[in-house]
Formats: structure tokens, sequence, C-alpha cells
């Protein structure tokens, strides 16, 4: 029995550990998904799986469980005595981890002894991969893929090094299956060296106290991240609580909404959330397995509800229960096409947070932009032919609360700590110039508290480029509450140099001459309360800040120039 | 006479030290900080240690003015002139949520808002041609606009300035013909790297404080120049320089750390004169610990600092002393919530302090977990000037945190406040591991430089916990920033983006920028130290063509295009442990820092040794060691007893004003050649 604060400083020790190993990655990776975007995330799982402990940064969407169950997977293949020290495996296996192939978990033991006793856990990574093949640049920004052996390379749970000696065999068929193999093997050495490095801190740490102890603090650290949730969720009344919202469609039929009706039970034991009211598996891209799609969403939401500051670990998940039956767009079969696994999350989470909504309504704000607003700009530089692509997110506005105006704008609630590339940066990387970058008037729905705003950009094309976008919620508005209004939405428009009209793109492609300029357009949130309520100071306000237009303040607000 | 003086203003004390070179003494003095009158309080702590401001050659002064403004929110009324399309910069920033998971997460408002953010018609490309040539007939007419507002002072900021600042320099000169009352600056002042809101961000600060910084600095003067002050008086700036008033009127934000850093320009002077290659210093306070790198007598600067913290906080692209801080200080509070032990954020501070100062704190602190432990004396702290209630700290560690823990009350005391400094101790650690490990050192090959308050306290326990064999104790820990400050010389940095591939003749084109830029630095140096030797130090920012971050490497006149490649190699290798050798890398920038040494004080001279022979033991105190678990009788010495040459084997303390140096059984000291401390850590080496 470890005493209480032998148990502190053990925890507090681990706990370090990927978040060192964070900063590292960040430090050393080539491509800008994993340095800028933090496509990636770190972490520590026990010899049965199980998550001790996860770095603070990297996106939220891997705090679902990509770690676990990458590894149960790896213990079901060779057994605990089947990875020794020295091993490193990695998997994308769609029908494991259920999220696009560019998802790469890595993972290495961390061993006192060569015998199944010996095993104390895993030190395990995962990242983005820029390209793992499949039939579009970058394998995860296509509209159209219909299965998953268009969308690249799966690495079932193989090992990529083997007790210490790199296993050259794999580095050939991972060199052969990228479009981009200097990104991905300079990427692919972070993520290795990160997983040793852990390992030796893990070991280190092994060293001074002894396995027994240190298993003894993450038991007790695991019940008491489990006590703090059930007391979180015991502030939320019994009952089943139940929200309603839909996607434009799965990409491929572009005319049928899919719907994601979502219940939540709140019992004494914990919370259930019930996900077998969203449509079914889409024959597009739109997809998510049940680990990376259901699992993912329903943790998502329910850490930003019930432990939003500690470090995601197996004891804060366990109050947390997820119903979703296979067949479903989150929960789809291991062939479906999932190259846009992430693209659906934003709306999920969003109305998971909705239906809690129903019971502590003072705790959840109206929709945000829902979306990554996703747009990609591919094209060769004059000079020497080679390729750029610049992808990014879109940052949009967040809902409004009872009490408050809504934030933003920030990426979509599945993003953490994304920061946005610089225009300087982009301008000298890229044929093209950006001529704005601004807060979107009026994008924000209205109400006594206001939602956020979403942006405008413009990208004036200086040679010929392709340009792609994946943009969700459209059809579904980002919603008010309480009588406040829907925020705007997102939407790309090309105008071409010389001539009046434009051409809209949601999810699509168009080519670009020189002079040409792609408009971008960012959704807002939506609005709480009552607008004619809000005061009129603050009505004013806006309007002499320019966040809502004069036009806007008096249809809407029903605002008048005396005041 | 002929007195240098260091004066440190911080948030509770006001620290001064004064050497007069003449009669090779020191004098220290401490007040409480008066916020109302900053001046003032350096005067009257002068005035306590009997130094009249005439007598003064040279008086170097830290001030937390310019970061108290920015907190506060207490600048003048600013505005922004920045280039069509773009006047959301400020507001929208990176929009990164470092605070992941917390839904109602907002990033600070913006210094200037929206409705005095500027748009003019001027528009440079990437590569610094001019696009849009700027529309001055527009800005004459903002500047009229900034009249009627009645604006105090102007930032102006222009997407790729970086790369020509032309228009931003004919922007600032013709704003201030039209507003010579109002503060103008632009961001290629203050910053010539890429990244628009980084340096927006930067313009927009230093305008924000300009005004309130020239008032301070002008009041500080003439409160000098009124007691017949004839002096200099220099400014302690965050890179460890020092800076004239005029030069710190023109980029205040230069000063924005300028406090906490003279301690680690101390550490970095005493590391040369003791051949320590490589060093910790370490500062542990009252609120907060923190610690930096010196290596080779140099300490490393970070080219982005945050204002309130990277989580909350808004960036500057201004050298800042590379420092990383952790939360955990004699104040910090142990609490237990959920049956989970905490100790910190939450400070006692000053006010109303640890349980043990008497002053109305209920909650126990570290500084409570070591009075507790008879690890400090109850009745010689501060020289016995404040008595501590031993028996209050034990009281409140039991029922705090030991009962709620389900410790057996009374008995298991000296347990439970062991555990608080264990786990205060291993939070330090972490942030040790951090600056060492992220930069790809091993923290076993340095010394440990301990300072602060409690420093000399924790430095031991902490070594054995990071298997650092030594640990150092300069004279004078608790003065230690005050006194630092006295070593350091005039600086002036400058870094800008640059970009071209790192073959050929590179290394031709680097020198060229280096020189350039060394040129006009040196010329601004001399300006204003004209007697002083310079010394110059060229660094270029490296990177793996197509990789995102950065090194930076060393470079002088002797270097090649393959010595410079190879000096980022070795060094890559070093801070990550693998490197390809062929890949081809880049240059992005160039940062030359120029320095003039200053008067400084004759470093043996400093401490304070009044002791020889065989000193004896004040007294031999049952004092808990957390090595052995246990209390041990433990001879305590008072410090200044101690001759050089002096070895001793722990278990012993050593007592002084304003520090306790707690050594535990498996260690020896030894008094250094300066007066310093060394401690020998057995099993360590």
């Amino acid at each position: 029995m470890i005493d209480p604060i032998t148990a502190e400083i053990v925890v507090h020790a681990i706990s370090a550990i990927p978040n060192l190993i964070d900063k590292n990655i960040t430090k050393t990776a080539f491509s800008p998904l994993v340095s800028e975007y933090k496509d990636y995330a770190v972490g520590i799982v026990d010899a049965d799986g199980k998550l001790i402990t996860q770095c603070k940064g990297g996106i939220p969407i891997f705090v679902a469980n990509a770690l676990s169950a990458a590894v149960r997977d790896g213990l079901e293949i060779y057994g605990k005595s089947g990875l020794q020290t020295g091993d490193i495996v990695i998997t994308n296996h769609a029908g494991t981890m259920g999220q696009h192939l560019n998802n790469v978990v890595m993972y290495t033991p961390i061993r006192r002894s060569e015998g199944d006793d010996g095993l104390f856990g895993f030190m395990a990574i995962v990242m983005h991969w820029v390209d793992v093949g499949g039939i579009v640049v970058g394998s995860c920004l296509s509209n159209e893929t219909t299965d998953v052996f268009q969308e690249g390379i799966q690495f079932h749970t193989v090992k990529l090094h083997s007790r210490g000696e790199p296993v050259e065999e794999m580095y050939r068929m991972i060199t052969a299956n990228t479009r981009f193999p200097h990104m991905v093997l300079g990427d692919l050495e972070a993520q290795i060296a990160g997983c040793l490095h852990g390992c030796t801190l893990v070991d280190e740490l092994l060293d001074r106290y002894g396995a027994d102890q240190v298993q003894g603090a993450v038991e007790r650290y695991w019940d008491q991240s489990e006590a703090a949730v059930k007391r979180a969720i015991a502030d939320i009344p019994n009952g089943t609580y139940e929200a309603s919202s839909f996607l434009d469609n799965d990409g491929v039929h572009e005319d049928e909404t899919v719907e994601v009706n979502v219940a939540v039970h709140v019992t004494n034991e914990g919370i259930t959330v019930d996900l077998s009211g969203i449509g079914p598996e889409g024959s597009g891209p739109m997809n998510a397995g049940y680990e990376g799609g259901a699992v993912a969403a329903s943790r998502i939401a329910c850490k930003y509800f019930f432990s939003p500051d500690d470090p995601a670990n197996d004891g804060a998940f366990r109050p947390i229960k997820v119903h979703c039956p296979p067949g479903r767009f989150l929960s789809a079969g291991p062939t479906a096409p999932l190259s846009g696994s992430g693209n659906m999350l934003p709306t999920v989470v969003d109305t998971i947070l909705k239906a809690l909504g129903a019971a502590v309504p003072e705790k959840v704000p109206a929709g945000h932009h829902g979306t990554y607003c996703l747009h990609v700009i591919t094209g060769q530089l004059a000079d020497d032919g080679g390729w750029f692509q610049h992808m990014e997110s879109t940052i949009g506005g967040w809902g409004a609360w009872s009490d408050h105006d809504g934030v933003g704008p920030f990426r979509s609630i599945v993003h953490g700590d994304t920061m946005e590339v610089p225009v300087e940066l982009q301008e000298a990387n890229h044929p093209y110039r950006v001529d704005w970058v601004r807060l979107r008037a009026d994008s924000g729905g209205a109400g006594k508290h206001r939602g956020g705003l979403g942006i405008e950009k413009c990208y004036t094309m200086l040679g010929p480029a392709d340009v792609t976008a994946i943009i969700e919620r459209t059809k579904c508005p980002p919603w008010g509450l309480d009588g406040g209004r829907e925020g705007e939405t997102g939407r790309i428009e090309i105008h071409r140099a010389g001539a009046d009209c434009s051409e809209v793109l949601i999810k699509g492609s168009a080519s670009l001459a020189v002079g040409d300029r792609a408009l971008l357009f960012s959704g807002g949130g939506g609005g709480h309360g009552n607008p004619v309520e809000r005061l009129t100071d603050s009505v004013a306000e806006d309007v002499r800040k320019g966040y809502v237009s004069r036009r806007a303040a008096l249809k809407d607000y029903g605002w008048t120039e005396l005041e | 006479m002929a007195v240098l003086v260091g004066s440190d203003i911080g948030g509770t004390f006001t620290d001064v030290v004064g050497y007069d070179s003449e009669r090779a003494t020191v004098v220290y003095g401490k007040r409480l900080t008066n916020r109302t009158d900053l001046a003032e309080s350096v005067l009257s702590c002068l005035a306590e240690i009997d130094v009249a401001p005439s007598e003064i050659d040279l008086l170097k002064h830290g001030t937390t003015h310019i970061i108290n403004t920015l907190l506060e929110r207490s600048g003048a009324r600013t505005a922004l002139v920045t280039t069509t399309g773009f006047r959301d910069v400020l507001e929208i920033g990176r929009a990164g949520r470092p605070v992941a998971f917390r839904l109602d997460y907002d990033r600070p408002a913006p210094l200037i808002e929206r409705e005095m953010r500027f748009e003019i018609d001027e528009r440079i490309g990437a590569d610094g041609s001019i696009v849009v040539p700027l529309d001055v007939v527009a800005l004459d007419e903002i500047a009229s606009r900034l009249k009627e507002a009645a604006v105090e002072s102007v930032a102006v900021s222009f997407l790729n300035s970086f790369a020509n600042p032309e228009h931003e320099m004919m922007a600032v000169e013709r704003l201030r013909a039209a507003l010579p009352e109002v503060y103008v600056t632009a961001g290629t002042e203050l910053s010539r790297e890429w990244f628009e809101y980084e340096r927006t961000s930067t313009a927009a600060a230093n305008a924000y404080i300009g005004p309130t910084a020239t008032r301070y600095f002008d009041r500080f003067q003439q409160r000098l120049d009124g007691e017949d002050f004839t002096g200099r008086f220099y400014l302690m700036a965050s890179n460890g320089g020092v800076l004239t008033a005029d030069q710190a009127k023109r980029s205040p934000i230069a000063l924005v750390e300028s406090g906490p850093i003279g301690g680690c320009v101390g550490a970095a002077f005493f590391a040369e004169r003791l051949g320590i290659e490589s060093l910790i210093a370490f500062d542990m306070g009252g609120t907060t610990a923190k610690c930096a790198l010196v290596e080779d007598g140099r300490f490393g600067v970070q080219p982005t600092y945050y204002v309130g913290g990277y989580d909350y906080g808004f960036p500057l692209r201004t050298p800042v002393l590379d420092i990383v801080e952790v939360g955990t200080g004699g104040g910090s509070i142990a609490h237990v919530v959920d049956e989970r032990l905490l100790v910190g954020p939450r400070s006692a501070g000053s006010e109303p302090g640890p349980v043990s100062f008497r002053q109305g704190g209920v909650e126990p602190t570290v500084t409570d977990a070591n009075v507790a432990l008879d690890r400090i004396s109850g009745n010689q702290f501060l020289r016995g000037a404040l008595p501590l209630d031993r028996h209050g700290a034990r009281a409140a560690l039991d029922d705090r945190v030991g009962r709620p823990l389900g410790y057996e009350a009374s008995t298991q005391t000296d347990t439970v406040a062991a555990g608080i400094l264990a786990l205060a101790n291993a939070q330090m650690a972490t942030a040790i591991k951090e600056i060492t490990i992220e930069r790809g050192r091993d923290v076993r090959d340095f010394v440990l430089f301990a300072f602060g308050g409690g420093g000399p306290l924790h430095a031991i326990d902490l070594a054995r916990e990071l298997h650092i064999p030594r640990v150092v104790v300069p004279p004078e820990p608790g003065n230690f920033s005050a006194l630092g400050m006295l070593f350091s010389d005039a600086r002036l940095d400058e870094s800008f983006s640059l970009r071209h591939d790192l073959v050929d003749d590179a290394s031709t084109r680097l020198m060229e920028e280096a020189e350039a830029t060394t040129r006009a630095l040196a010329k601004t140096l001399a300006e204003d130290f004209p007697t002083a030797t310079q010394i110059s130090e060229w660094q270029a920012e490296l990177r793996f063509t197509g990789q995102r971050h950065s090194l930076k490497v060393s470079f002088s006149r002797n270097d090649t295009t393959d010595s410079v490649r190879r000096s980022f190699l070795d060094e890559y290798l070093r801070q990550y442990g693998h490197v390809d050798e062929a890949a081809p890398v880049e240059v992005i920038g160039v940062r030359v820092s120029v320095a003039a040494p200053t008067a400084v004080p004759e470093i043996s001279e400093v401490h304070r040794i009044i002791g020889s022979g065989s000193p004896k033991p004040r007294e031999n105190r049952e004092v808990f060691s957390l090595a052995a678990a246990c209390r041990m009788s433990t001879p305590v010495f008072s410090r200044d007893e101690l001759p050089i040459g002096f070895e001793f084997d722990g278990p012993l303390i050593l007592e002084e004003f304003g520090a306790t140096t707690v050594v535990g059984p498996n260690e020896s000291i030894a008094v250094g050649e300066l007066g310093e401390i060394i401690v020998t850590l057995k099993g360590e080496s």
C-alpha cells in the first residue's frame, strides 16, 4: 500500500513525462501538421492497454482512446511476451483505430524483465503522417472515396524495430507508399525518438520507486479521477436528455442530410452517451470506426464537461459508457471509407453538449461554427516545379452563453492549441497573396448575448493552383438557444479575374488561374436569448466596433440610432 | 566615494546593493516596496544603507513597472495603424486554445480595441518589393483623427515589413511630425522577424507602455538629480544587459522581465570566475521558483515572451532571458482537495503570509513545513527580527493536511511536513528537467547554483533528486538579484529574418548581414557607453530545409559555410540525439548581440565573511533530514563566521540574513575563494 504523499509525487512525475516528450516532438517534426497543427498526442498506457496519462497539448480528438486501442490490438496479436524492450510497433489499421489512415500510433514496451510480469506498460505516440498514399495528395482530403483501400496503405500492428534493430523492410514499405517520403521519415524519426526517450524517463521512475509502488500510485490516481468525474456527473439530475442536429451530406450524395440524434442517460452510476440514433454508415468518406468515432466524440464532450483540467486517463473514462451499434457513421465497418473521419465530430460533440444543456442550461453555450471548414490550396511552384500545399482548417465563431457573448474566432471544438499559420509565412512559401483576414461582421447569431464572429479571408493567386473545400454545417447552421438566432454558415467563393460572377464551393474543388480569388467566409456562433433584450449599450458598442452592422442592429436588435 | 548601486524593485520588497570600490565594502538594504512611488522605494532604501545619491557613480535599476502596467492594463490610450485588410490581426492572434478543454476559454482582449485600429493602403510583398505604395494623404487624415481622439500613443505595424521596413519608417516619421506630443513606435524598430501577429503585438505593447514608462524614467532621473546625483543611471533589460534611460524610453518592452534576471547575470559572472562550464541558476522566492541554464558563462535568450503566461497571455518579440518558472515558492500553500495533496500554485504571499509569520495566515505553506521540521530556526529568521510560530505551523499542518489525508495528527507531523517538501521539490525538479531535457542537455552535467530566499534551503535535496553532484551557494543568496545586477554589461540584441540555403558562399552573406547589424548596434551603443570596449556575438538561426523549428548556432568571421553547417549538425545531434548528416540546411535568421562592459565590483569582495580559524557551531539542533527520513542532531553555523577554505561534513545548517542552507548527512561543504559555499553530494559524481 502506497502512502498518499508518495503517490502524489509519483503521479506528478509520471504525468510530466508525456509533456516533456510533447515539446521535443514539436521541435523535431518536419511537417507543419505536427509542429504547428499539433496533430499528435503522447501518452503512457499500462501493460493491459489502459491509459495512465496523456500530454496536455496535442489535439482533443486523440484523448479518445487512440493509444489504448492500438496497444490492445498489439497485445492480442503478439501477447505480452511477444513485445520486448527495443520493439517499436506501428498501426493505423482502420478496423482497430477507426480514424483516417494518416493517424499512425507508435508504441514501445517499458519492461523490467522479459516475462509477462516484467511488462510495466508502453510509451505511445499517435501522429498524423502527411501522406500514406491513396487517391489524393495528403490521403485524407477527398470528398469522394468509397472504400478504405482508396485512402492509403494500412499498417496493421507491425514492428518497425525489433529488439532495438530497425526492420529495413518496413522502412522500404513506408518510403514507397508516401508522396512525401522526406517529411514522413522526418516525422517518423521524431516519433521514434519520443517513444524511446519517454521509455527511458519512465524507466528511471521505476528504478527510483519500484514498479509496484508506481502501479499503486497509478491505481489510486485512476480511482480519484473516476470519483472526481462521478462527483461532476452527480451535479446533473438523473434522467435522459436528447438533442438533434444533422450533417449536410456524406460527401457523395450531396442532397441527403445525415441525422445526428443523441441521447444522454444520466444515473447515479455514471453517464451513457447513446448514439444509436445517428445516421447510417455513408458511402463517402465521412465515416469513422467505433473507437475513432463514437467513443472519441463521447469522451471529448464528456471531458469538456466533467474533467477539463486533468490529463486524460483511464479512470476518468470509467463512468462514461458509449452506445453505438455497428453500421452507423461513427461505427463504420473496417473497409468503409473514412478519410474524413474527423469532419463530423465537431457537430456530434456540439450535439452531445446541447443534450446536456437540457439538464444544466447555464453550463452549455449555443452551437459553434461546428466544422473544420477545411480548405487546401495545392499546385506546382514556378521555379523548380516542386509541389506546395497549404491546408487550413478555418477558425470561426463559438456560441453565446446565458451570461456572456460567444468567444472566438477559434477552430472547432475538437481542435486544441492549433496555431494559425502567419500570413507572412504563407506568402513566403506559396504563390498567392492574402488581401485580408478580418472578422466577419454580422456572422455571430443575434441574441441577448451575441454569438462569436467568423472570419473573411481573401487569397489572390499569383500562380495557378487547385483549391479544395470540405465545409460542413451549411444546412444546419450553428444553433441559437433560448430565443437567440443562428450564426452564419461558411463557404468559399471563387471570383475569376475579370469576371463579374462567382461560384460557391462547399464540398468540392476548383482550378484557379493567376489573378483569380478565393474568398473564404467562416461561420459564426449561435446567439443566446432574445436579441431585443440585448443591452442597448452593448448593441451600440458592437456597431461602433463593426462587429454588427448598423443595418443588422436595426433589423435584428430593434436598435434605433437615437440610442 | 565611488559607489556602484544595484536596485531591484520587486512586488513585495525593494532591494538595494551598494558596492564601495574604494573601501571594497558591500552594503545591502531591503524595504517594503512603495507601490505608488517606486523611485521613493529606492531612495529610502539608499538612505537606510547610508549611501547618498551624490556618492553614486553608477546606478543600475531593475523594475516591475513595465510588466505591472501590462498586466494591470494601466497603459496609455493607444492606437494602431496597419495595412488595409489586417486590423484584426491583433484581435484574432494565432487563434490557439492552450487550455483546450475549457469550453469558455477566451484569449485576452487586445491592448488596442477595434475602433482604435486604423487601416491604411500600402502593401509590401513577401520578397520586400513594394506592391502598393503608402498612401500618405490618407495617413495625414488618420493623423488628424488620432489628434481628435486624443490618443497618447501610436503603434505602426505593416504586413511583411520585416522584409522591407521602408513604409513603416515613412509612416512613423510623418506621424511623429504631425503629432509631436504623441509616443510613436513601429514594429520593425523592435523586431525584424516575420510573423505579423507577434510583431504587431510587440508594437502595440511598446506603444501602450511608452508614455507611462517615459514618465517613470524621467521622474526617477529628476528625483536623483534633486539629490545631487551626477552618476550614470542605467536600466536593467530582460536580455541581461543594461540600457540608458533614452534607450529604455524608445523600447520599454525590453524591460519586461527587468528584475528577476539580475540573479542570472550574477550566476554567469560567478560561473566564469569559478571555471564552471555548465550551471543551472536556481532562484526560489516566495511565490515561484525559476531556473535558467548558464553555459560557458552565457545564458540563453528566448525570442518570444508571453505577458501573463502562454495560456492566457499575449506575445512580445523581445529578447528575454530563457527562464522556466514554476509556481512553487516558500509561500506556496499545501492543501488537500478530494484526498489529493496539492502544493501551490496558490501562494500566501507576504499577505497574509505563512502561518508561522503570525500575520493572519491560516493555511500551511512550504515555509511552514520547513519551520515545522526545524530546518528554519524559529528565532533566527531575518536575524531574529521576525520570530516564527513553530507551534502554529505544526498545528496547521496537522489540521489542514495531515488529518484530511488520514495521518495520525501530532505523531506524524514530521512525515506530513517532509511529504510537502518532497512534493514541492518534485515540482521544481520537473521545471529543471524541462529546461535541460528540452534543450537536449543531461542535468547531471550541471552544477546547481542556488539563490533566492528558498534556493539554498531546497537545492541540495533537489540536486539529490536530479543526481546533480555539486551545489554552489553564492554570497548573499537572499539579495542575489540586486547583487547580480551590478555585474551586467550594456547590451543590445537584434535579430532579423533572412532566408536562403546554407550552400556555396552562404556564410559570406551571413557575415555581411551580421557585420552590418553589428556596426549599427555598435554605433548606438558607443553613443551612450563611449569608453567601453565592445564584444559582439553572432548566431545564425538554421534548420533542415522543410523542418519547421530552428536552432541557433554561433558563428564568427573565421567560419565557412561548411563549418557553420558542421556546428548545426553537432548541435542538432546534441539536442535531439539523432541527425541526418546528408540533409540540406537553410538559414532563416541572424541574431547579433553587442555588449559593452560597465564598471563592476571586484567579485572576491562581495562576501561578508568575518570569521577565521575554526569556527564553532552556534548550536546543535534536532533537524529533520529528508534524505534520512528522520531527525538528526545538526550543527548550526553562522555563515559569515566560516572562513575561506573551511570544510565540514553534513549534516549541517548555515544561517545568514535572508537565507538558510540545509546540508544533509551525505554531503560535505567547503567555503570557496569567492566566499561561495560548495556542497558536494557523495555518490553522485
